[in-house]
């Protein structure tokens, strides 16, 4: 019965950065620098009026030949290297372009030699003369190009992922905020408590409101540990007269900085979790822990329930979008240097959410 | 009206109770904290109607209501619920009572007029609406007015016979009357068919013995019999449970 299951992806699966070759827009894009930098070229080696357009016409070609080729081999090698790191995938992608140019240069060198090489002028003196330094050259052209185009869409793929990842962030913010069966089912006790107990009523709506405030602000980015955990604890309240003794939470976070930044509201959601899908599906309740310590410059905070045997390990859907907006959150604030690690069995759901530590920065320097 | 409140949580039922009490010729006759506790108070108390939660833990209110529609006498079923989009949507079309919490006074006192017993139909259609691939946590068994529960966990095998199906379970044994195909498709992977009549439950089994020349008995904890492994399922029963 016992399922063991982890899950230490980063934010999100690294997207392949390199567009679709065989598409119009970056055929075009290709047939452009092909042209630039032929330009380029041409301008570098010729004095203007003499030649020059024979020149770049003739450059031209070469290097279409050469872009539109290695645009061919990227477009049916793209699948391959979507499945590779970053690292590999780049590394093809740039030895891609480069052996294009080598092959294409020998041909033209070939090509030259031995269906012009015999004519004194006119079409012979298009084609290079001299062997090694023609392909030296065009290698080392190929390879600072390629790799100045490869960046490029990198940059440019991070850029638009980015834009993507802070649009979608902020609709899931607006929904993942408050669960509407957590607001409704408030209601319903502050409306059985009016009568029976005004006075706890009355604390339950300020819990309320102040929980509303803290996730309207969420916008404003980073808060002290300090009151994200706050926010945490006014939460536990409110499921408290809920849930009555079948809620216990034990708070293990005292040898935590305070005073370190987090993104607002990441701990709250685990704790709304831990009571959703860990305490509320147990007759006899259970108790949740949230604990955390300071490793070095990491801080790691952990939230963990019981799990009913019957079906120990299940991971809902609900619980996948809350802890997918986490991790993109933890992302976006220390990109790189962040993680949430989920760990399932039998018994205990456990998730973890490792953090660089981050002091505020001194009033005096604002 | 004799009215039954089942929630678990305790102020959602004080307030249902308080405006039950308020309303005239309504009782609260009782009670619940979970599915279990509604089904056996409800055999006890005979209430006229049940005003049920959904969300629960252990058994939830739609399968509550389903056992609850086993008894004589069944009594109307009006769910409750603070938010659940796929319940609501099931209700609406399938035209069951429902109310939203908090529950107003008048809208209590309108769903109750109209309360009506649940169908057949309209049960199966909740329990794949509301609950997708969720199986019944209990079985139960009419016992003249009352109901018994026998919790899935305590199931050793079933055991088909002719008509019936007897449960053997930790506490006896008892007929029900259930085919064994939808049993099997119900509480697959928990459960294994070793024989055509024969249904086991995975947790409880002790061994896998050879009985004979290419014969094979399943051994259960708490069970002395042994029970036979078909030659046809064999392969399959001891790839799984030999690896």
């Amino acid at each position: 019965m016992s399922s063991q299951s982890s899950d230490t992806a980063p934010a999100q699966p690294p997207a392949f950065y390199l567009p679709d070759f065989c598409a119009t827009p970056t055929v075009l894009a290709v047939v452009l620098i092909s042209e630039l930098v032929a330009i380029v070229l041409t301008l570098a080696r010729q004095e203007l009026q003499h030649g020059f357009w024979i020149d770049l016409a003739r450059t031209s070609l070469f290097l279409l030949w050469i872009g539109l080729s290695s645009a061919t081999a990227l477009c049916y090698s793209r699948p391959h290297l979507a499945r590779l790191s970053v690292a590999r995938s780049s590394a093809i992608s740039l030895a891609l372009p480069v052996a294009v140019t080598l092959l294409i240069s020998e041909v033209t060198y070939w090509l030259g030699k031995s269906w012009f090489g015999g004519l004194e002028t006119g079409v012979a003196s298009l084609f290079p003369a001299d062997h090694a330094s023609f392909l030296l050259r065009n290698l080392f052209i190929a390879f600072i190009v390629s790799a100045l185009t490869l960046r490029y869409f990198f940059v440019a793929h991070e850029w638009r992922r980015n834009v993507e990842m802070k649009a979608r962030l902020r609709i899931d913010a607006l929904q993942a905020r408050i669960r509407p069966h957590f607001l409704f089912n408030s209601m319903n006790t502050i409306a059985a408590l009016t009568r029976s107990n005004p006075g706890q009523a009355e604390e339950a709506v300020e819990d309320l409101a102040d929980l509303f405030r803290a996730s309207l602000k969420e916008a404003r980015g980073r808060i002290p540990l300090k009151e994200e955990l706050e926010v945490a604890r006014i939460y536990q309240r409110i499921e408290q007269l809920r849930l009555g003794n079948r809620l216990k939470v034990s708070w293990q976070t005292d040898a935590l900085p305070m005073r370190t930044l987090v993104p607002s509201l990441v701990v709250q959601p685990l704790l709304e979790n831990a009571i959703y899908h860990g305490i509320e599906p147990l007759p006899e309740g259970g108790t949740v822990v949230v604990s955390g310590e300071r490793k070095d410059d990491l801080i790691e905070l952990r939230v963990s329930n019981p799990v009913r045997t019957l079906e120990g390990g299940t991971i809902h859907s609900g619980n996948r979008i809350a802890l997918d907006n986490i991790r993109e959150r933890l992302e976006l604030a220390y990109p790189g240097r962040a993680r949430v690690d989920v760990v399932s069995n039998a018994t205990e759901y456990v998730v973890t959410l490792t953090f660089p530590l981050v002091e505020p920065v001194t009033e005096a320097l604002e | 009206m004799k009215i039954l409140i089942v929630d678990d949580e305790p102020p959602a039922r004080d307030r249902l109770k308080r405006l039950v009490e308020e309303l005239e010729g309504c009782e609260c006759a009782g009670e619940a904290g979970n599915g279990t506790e509604a089904v056996t108070l409800a055999g006890q108390l005979a209430p006229d109607v049940v005003l049920m939660d959904i969300r629960m833990p252990g058994m939830d209110g739609v399968e509550a209501a389903r056992h609850l529609s086993r008894l004589d006498e069944p009594p109307a079923v009006i769910f409750v619920t603070a938010y659940d989009e796929y319940a609501l949507q099931a209700f609406e079309t399938q035209a069951v009572g429902y109310l939203l919490k908090p529950v107003r006074r008048e809208k209590l006192a309108d769903t109750l007029q109209r309360a009506a017993r649940l169908t057949k139909p309209q049960l199966a259609m909740l329990a794949r609406e509301v609950a997708p691939k969720q199986r019944r946590t209990h079985l139960s068994v009419r016992m003249r007015h009352e109901l018994r529960l026998i919790p899935v966990e305590e199931v050793l095998f079933f055991l088909a016979d002719q008509k019936y199906v007897t449960v053997r379970h930790l506490g006896g044994e008892e007929l029900i009357e259930e085919s064994l195909r939808a049993l099997e498709e119900e509480f697959a992977p928990d459960f294994v068919r070793i024989h055509r009549n024969a249904l086991v439950a995975a947790r409880h089994i002790a061994s896998i013995d050879r009985s004979g020349e290419g014969q094979y008995a399943v051994r259960l904890r708490g069970h002395a019999d042994e029970l036979p492994v078909s030659r046809r399922l064999a392969t399959d029963v001891l790839r799984r449970f030999r690896g």
